[in-house]
């Protein structure tokens, strides 16, 4: 083994993965940019842009968007931020089932839940509508909820949108030392007071944190618009763009159109670090203490209540809803033993030709990409963590990009970058594999970042100068030191996977289709039983892979992970 | 969007071919169709090493599905994929797939006869002719060409929920859709998505008028997407009354012996005919060719039409019992050339009414 | 033979400099101290031989291999050298015996081999009772030791440490600098052992470099450094001593609170600003009454009195207002306030180079 050779397998690695992403971001992004700029015969032009502004069936969706982020984003802060507190630092009871059920309704795909909205709250065959006439003995046109209106697109969004803030919010909480709160109550400080001047404040940036992913997740959301908003006889941003795509297909104005939304992400992005930069965050980190949890007494029920309340709405309704339209003959009764039917399930699993080819797809899709994703962001997190040459910073910046390309943006970049040479990749599964790691990567690059910055870098130098070259110690060392935050990482983007839609629905073909196109598709022709049962399938793939990853022998089991130096 | 254009020079060559082949042979202008094909064991066999056809088609997903799985067990070891969508999205995806240099369809069958016309025009379909189009189908519904037939046909209808409206004041005609009554009651489908939808706004348009429309789309109306998802909402009870939709869902839904009936409006009900054909860059050409010909066999056309609930230009396939005949109602007339001339106009227009 | 020559070292960040122009050159089998106070850029000349960054200018050698320079830098894993780490850096995740096999493991040494070699150096370090357990149920002592044995086991050409008992109890600390020394006689690797503490650096090292900004002040063995100072920051950094300064009278005198005071070392130059040390225990204090013998005395007045219990340690005040810190003998005990005469033996009085 000759010196030279072994240098050049670690040095090649930070230009390898440099040009990988490269291809996989500034290649969509720059196709994007070519497109918006030219007309249909390929000159420069703006007028694309100019009817973007001028055109009201342009500036209508973009208008109506900002407004539906707006309010999802406010609804969400003032229902999450306390259920949040209540989990994190107080007595309320069933605390970790609250938690849980919150991660239920996380990785429920935001179009899943739009559906069992409508199959809940559709004005008139919705459960819930047909409930309260039942109940009243009203007349047929009284409707109670209304799911087909720009609120009733707004909550069924909330309800899935939520868990981001939620997570942001009880996590900060979780972090912040016992010992601060404690020297405010021995100033004198009440219970209400400490919270109110100590614990909400500190939380506070995780909160803003939390409304602004809010705010841009619904900004970029496809699903739940495309099912929702179009009966209700309005278009958001996403929808719009996606609209361009009949036929005669206006890729140039699509990729104009995609530009506004990629823009206002990079600037809301900007200002979510500066609120986070401004105040010690890390300060929010410290280790010491037991949390005290505060004791709400007679609150404790109704802390409960309000918090059941939100989880039914978000997740135990809306499961119920898609179990009930699975069984029942006509999706919109209610199950009895008269309706009860397997022949949905016959239906799905025997005669629906793509089922088998979708979930095959999407389990394929879902590993590769967990597993790319992975060991893409930990290779890139190794580089990055442990040096800041300019080499490694223009990498981190490349890896944290596509968190600023929507779905549907990047959908089109890659449909736009891929279906010409050199490489043809659109009708491939690749290029659906492109974009699901395109997507995931930065939060999976962020997720191992910090988990490296756990892990002292003393114990990779140990490795090195005791002969193991760079991607030896990674292998050897630093891997396996990172175990439990891999199969994290893993687990998240493989329920991402799970959950995307807006990029899939560009990008797929007849035989690259994936369960939530197909989905998606039964949505378009009204098969709401079939949705259902897929959409149960999908949970439980979903449950028994993330029940079955926290398993593998070595990460989590038996090893002693005692003192992180 | 890259799309097949023939060069000059080829049109060139075609044209100087034509005009000295039609004198020779002797043959009609119109008359280019080649001999109409058998079933061969041949075909079977050089299907069977394919082992393998995919189908895009606009029809309802359960009736794609079983003549599916028919043709399946009629011919083991083939398989059929289906690939169900609304005939605009089929029509865009085909343009997507083909801008890009991917031939993934073997059959295609849409719910917009116009779709044919450009196909045709770009050159992407290939002659064939099942031997019962040749024997039992309508002339006027064949291409003169051979690249396609008439597969199917049906009618886009109104509708309403029998436990909702009453016999004596469910809607008679498009005009009465207009009332204020219905105000919020009326699902609707979608021209950008559905080709049923777009021919029947083209015809709905030419003889009643846009101002129909216009009016419509102030009565609050539920806007899906595909003309099969109406008549579902219909049966739901999710809404009184459907403006537009397939006649051969509701057919399936009423015999099913849910609560929705059909109207044939007063001023003529849209006629829509979904033509088949096989591509010329077919993945699996023999496969192509074996489903197409049993897509035409009197089997799959009253497999069609009892499950499905759809027409059959087949002269010995006939309606079930209990529907109305096709001379009993007062039909539209169809023009694929129009629509596919009009068809972003139609939709521009649409959506200007509509907001979506 | 030279073992480790650093040549012309310079090492910068932007506009800072960790390490300037730094000479340096360790003989085979030599343990060297780099002795200074935190940011004296010893840590960087360290990790600037384990090969974890590249200079800025001039070249290290290992051997006859120049591993070093700014144009290419050797990884450290192409150098045999090995490092004891300030915070051990122990692999959580692997018991005693394959956090030290890790290095055999890698060279490939077969495993039968391994085991005898892992078996060995336990026992040297006295760790054979815990092989098996895993690094959080060590005491912080064995934790260093397995550090230790994992640097050793690879018979490295150089070994580096860094601060490594910094982080052990007071008592433990003082126990394991000769258990280091008697481990470096043991093998004889050539060492370069990095600390803040004179004490580590004296009962340690061959020879000890003592920095300062970036810098090697002096080197030499220990006696050398501690007795003859070469400059101001060497001689205050090594074991207390006062700075007398004042204008130099010939080249053995200098003008002290009114006194000329003699002294040896470098020749002052008359009419110059100098300075001389001497050392807080070689001061001694009489009663203010009787003018000592020695020339070599001036009066100050007691400011400070601490019982230390086997000293007494002083602050007084010379005439002209300096102040000096005196180490005494605890019999004899002055009230602050009290007029002293302050005795600064000829001997002991060392002109330092300005």
């Amino acid at each position: 083994m000759t010196e030279t050779a072994r240098l050049d397998a670690s040095r090649a690695v930070l230009p390898l993965f440099a040009g990988a992403l490269f291809l996989l971001v500034v290649l969509p992004v720059g196709w994007l940019a070519v497109f918006a700029f030219s007309d249909h015969a390929g000159h420069f032009t703006l007028s694309n842009f100019r009817l973007l502004v001028t055109d009201p069936s342009f500036r209508d969706p973009l208008v109506t968007a900002l407004a539906l982020a707006v309010s999802v984003s406010v609804i969400c802060s003032a229902v999450a931020a306390p259920m949040g507190y209540l989990v994190a630092r107080t007595d309320m009871p069933f605390r970790r089932p609250v938690r849980l059920l919150v991660m239920a309704s996380f990785v429920t795909p935001p179009f899943l839940g739009a559906i069992a909205w409508e199959l809940l709250a559709a004005p008139n065959s919705g459960l819930l509508n047909q409930l309260y006439r039942a109940a009243r003995g009203a007349d047929p046109d009284v409707v109670l909820f209304d799911i087909y209106t720009f609120w009733g697109l707004a909550f069924a969004i909330c309800c899935y949108t939520f868990p981001y803030v939620f997570v942001l919010v009880a996590n900060a909480l979780d972090r912040i030392p016992a010992d601060l709160e404690d020297a405010s109550s021995m100033l004198g400080g009440s219970a209400a007071r400490t919270a109110r001047k100590v614990t909400i404040p500190l939380a506070l940036p995780a909160l803003l944190a939390g409304a602004l992913v809010a705010f841009l997740q619904t900004m970029t959301l496809f699903g739940s618009p495309a099912i929702l908003a179009l009966p209700a006889g309005f278009h958001v941003i996403t929808t719009k763009i996606w609209s361009l795509f009949q036929y005669p297909p206006k890729p140039e104005l699509a990729a104009a159109a995609s530009l506004p939304l990629l823009l206002l992400t990079v600037v809301l992005l900007r200002a979510q670090a500066k609120i986070l930069g401004r105040r010690g965050y890390t300060v929010v980190g410290g280790k010491s203490g037991e949390v005290r949890p505060v004791a709400l007494g007679g609150w404790r029920w109704p802390a409960f209540a309000f918090c059941f309340a939100v989880l039914c709405l978000s997740v135990l309704l809306p499961y119920g809803a898609l179990f009930n339209a699975a069984f029942s003959r006509i999706p919109s009764q209610p199950l009895t033993f008269s309706n009860f039917t397997f022949s949905h399930f016959q239906f799905v699993f025997q005669e629906l030709s793509s089922t088998k080819l979708a979930i095959k797809n999407t389990f394929y899709l879902g590993m590769s990409a967990a597993t790319c994703g992975t060991i893409f962001a930990l290779v890139i997190a190794s580089l990055t963590a442990r040096a800041a040459t300019l080499g490694t910073r223009a990498l981190s910046f490349l890896a944290t990009a596509p968190i600023a390309i929507p779905g549907i943006t990047l959908g089109v970049g890659l449909f736009l970058a891929y279906t010409r040479g050199p490489v043809v990749l659109y009708g491939t599964l690749w290029i659906l594999l492109l974009a699901y790691v395109t997507i995931e990567l930065p939060a999976a690059y962020q997720q191992l970042q910090a988990a490296f910055r756990g892990i002292s870098g003393e114990l990779e130098e140990a490795s090195r100068i005791l002969g193991a070259s760079r991607l030896g110690t990674l292998r050897r060392v630093t891997a396996p030191l990172l175990g439990p935050s891999l199969v994290a990482t893993w687990c998240f983007i493989f329920v991402a996977v799970m959950r995307e839609l807006s990029a899939a629905v560009i990008l797929f073909t007849s035989e690259t289709k994936v369960l939530s196109v197909l989905i998606f598709d039964l949505n378009e022709s009204g098969d709401l039983a079939a949705i259902s049962v897929l959409g149960l399938t999908m949970l439980v793939l979903t449950a028994v892979i993330l029940v079955a990853a926290n398993r593998i022998p070595g990460f989590t089991g038996g090893m002693k992970l005692g003192r992180r130096i | 969007m890259r799309t097949h254009r023939l060069t000059r020079r080829q049109v060139l060559q075609g044209l100087a071919a034509t005009s000295l082949a039609l004198p020779l042979l002797g043959r009609k202008a119109f008359g280019a169709a080649p001999a109409p094909s058998k079933v061969t064991p041949g075909l079977i066999e050089a299907a069977k090493k394919e082992g393998e056809a995919i189908w895009y088609t606009a029809v309802d997903l359960p009736v794609a599905e079983r003549l599916g799985k028919a043709f399946e067990a009629k011919y083991p070891g083939m398989t059929l994929r289906v690939e169900r969508s609304g005939g605009e999205r089929i029509f865009q995806r085909i343009s997507q797939e083909y801008g890009s240099n991917l031939h993934k369809v073997d059959v295609v069958n849409s719910s917009d006869a116009a779709h044919f016309v450009v196909w045709k025009r770009e050159g992407m379909l290939a002659p064939y002719v099942p031997e019962d189009v040749a024997l039992h189908y309508p002339k006027d519904q064949q291409d003169p060409d051979g690249l396609f037939a008439t597969w199917r046909a049906w009618l886009c209808v109104i509708g309403y929920n029998t436990k909702l409206v009453k016999k004596e004041d469910a809607p008679k005609s498009y005009k009465d859709l207009l009332d204020p009554k219905w105000m919020g009651k009326i699902v609707k489908a979608h021209p950008g998505y559905s080709g049923t939808i777009l021919t029947a706004t083209y015809q709905i348009a030419r003889d009643v008028g846009w101002d129909y429309f216009e009016k419509l789309s102030k009565q609050k109306v539920m806007q899906v997407q595909s003309s099969a998802d109406p008549p579902k909402r219909l049966a739901l009870g999710e809404r009184a009354i459907m403006a537009d939709g397939n006649e051969y869902n509701l057919f399936q839904l009423k015999e099913k012996g849910d609560p929705v009936e059909i109207v044939y409006p007063t001023e003529g009900t849209p006629l829509i005919v979904g033509p088949t054909g096989v591509l010329k860059d077919a993945p699996h050409p023999n496969g192509a060719r074996l489903f197409q010909s049993y897509l035409f066999s009197p089997e799959a056309q009253k497999l069609m039409v009892d499950f499905g609930g759809l027409r059959s230009f087949h002269a010995l396939v006939k309606d079930k019992e209990g529907r109305t005949p096709l001379k009993d109602i007062k039909l539209m007339k169809d023009d694929p050339v129009a629509v596919e001339k009009q068809a972003d106009e139609i939709k521009a227009k649409y959506t200007s009414y509509f907001k979506v | 033979m030279s073992s480790v020559i650093l040549r012309n070292l310079t090492k910068r960040y932007g506009t800072q400099t960790a390490l300037d122009d730094v000479t340096l050159e360790i003989e085979h089998g030599q343990l060297v101290c780099l002795l200074g106070p935190s940011g004296c850029g010893k840590t960087t000349a360290l990790r600037l031989v384990a090969g974890f960054m590249s200079p800025t200018a001039g070249e290290i050698s290992l051997g006859d291999r120049v591993v070093s320079s700014p144009s290419r830098t050797l990884s450290p894993e192409q150098r045999n050298v090995s490092m004891v780490f300030q915070g051990y850096a122990l692999w959580p995740h692997m018991t005693v015996a394959q956090n030290v096999a890790y290095g055999l493991e890698v060279r490939r040494v077969d495993r039968a081999t391994i085991a005898k070699k892992v078996a060995a150096i336990l026992q040297t370090t006295h760790l054979d009772g815990v092989a098996d357990r895993y690094p959080a149920e060590l005491s912080g002592g064995q934790q260093q030791r397995v550090s230790l044995a994992r640097a050793l086991i690879v018979e490295p050409e150089t070994l580096l440490l860094d601060e490594p008992l910094s982080n052990l109890d007071t008592g433990l600390r003082e126990e394991m600098r000769f258990e280091m020394r008697r481990l470096h006689d043991a093998y004889r690797y050539t060492s370069i052992y990095v600390t803040h503490d004179q004490g580590e650096a004296m009962t340690t090292a061959d020879r000890i470099a003592v920095m300062n900004a970036g810098r090697i002040e002096q080197f030499g063995s220990p006696e050398e450094v501690y007795e003859e100072p070469r400059s101001e920051f060497v001689a205050r950094f090594l074991g207390g001593s006062n700075i007398l300064r004042g204008k130099a009278i010939d080249a053995t005198h200098l003008e002290f609170a009114g006194a000329p005071i003699e002294c040896h070392g470098v020749p002052l130059a008359a009419g110059r600003d100098a300075a001389v040390s001497i050392r807080q225990h070689h001061i001694a204090l009489s009663n203010g009454v009787s003018r000592p013998a020695s020339p070599n005395a001036v009066q100050a007045t007691v400011v400070r009195n601490v019982f230390l219990g086997s000293t007494r340690d002083y602050v007084v005040e010379a005439k002209g207002g300096s102040q000096l810190r005196i180490i005494a003998a605890p019999e004899q005990s002055f009230a602050p306030g009290t007029s002293v005469w302050v005795t600064l033996p000829r001997e002991h009085c060392r002109a330092l180079v300005s």
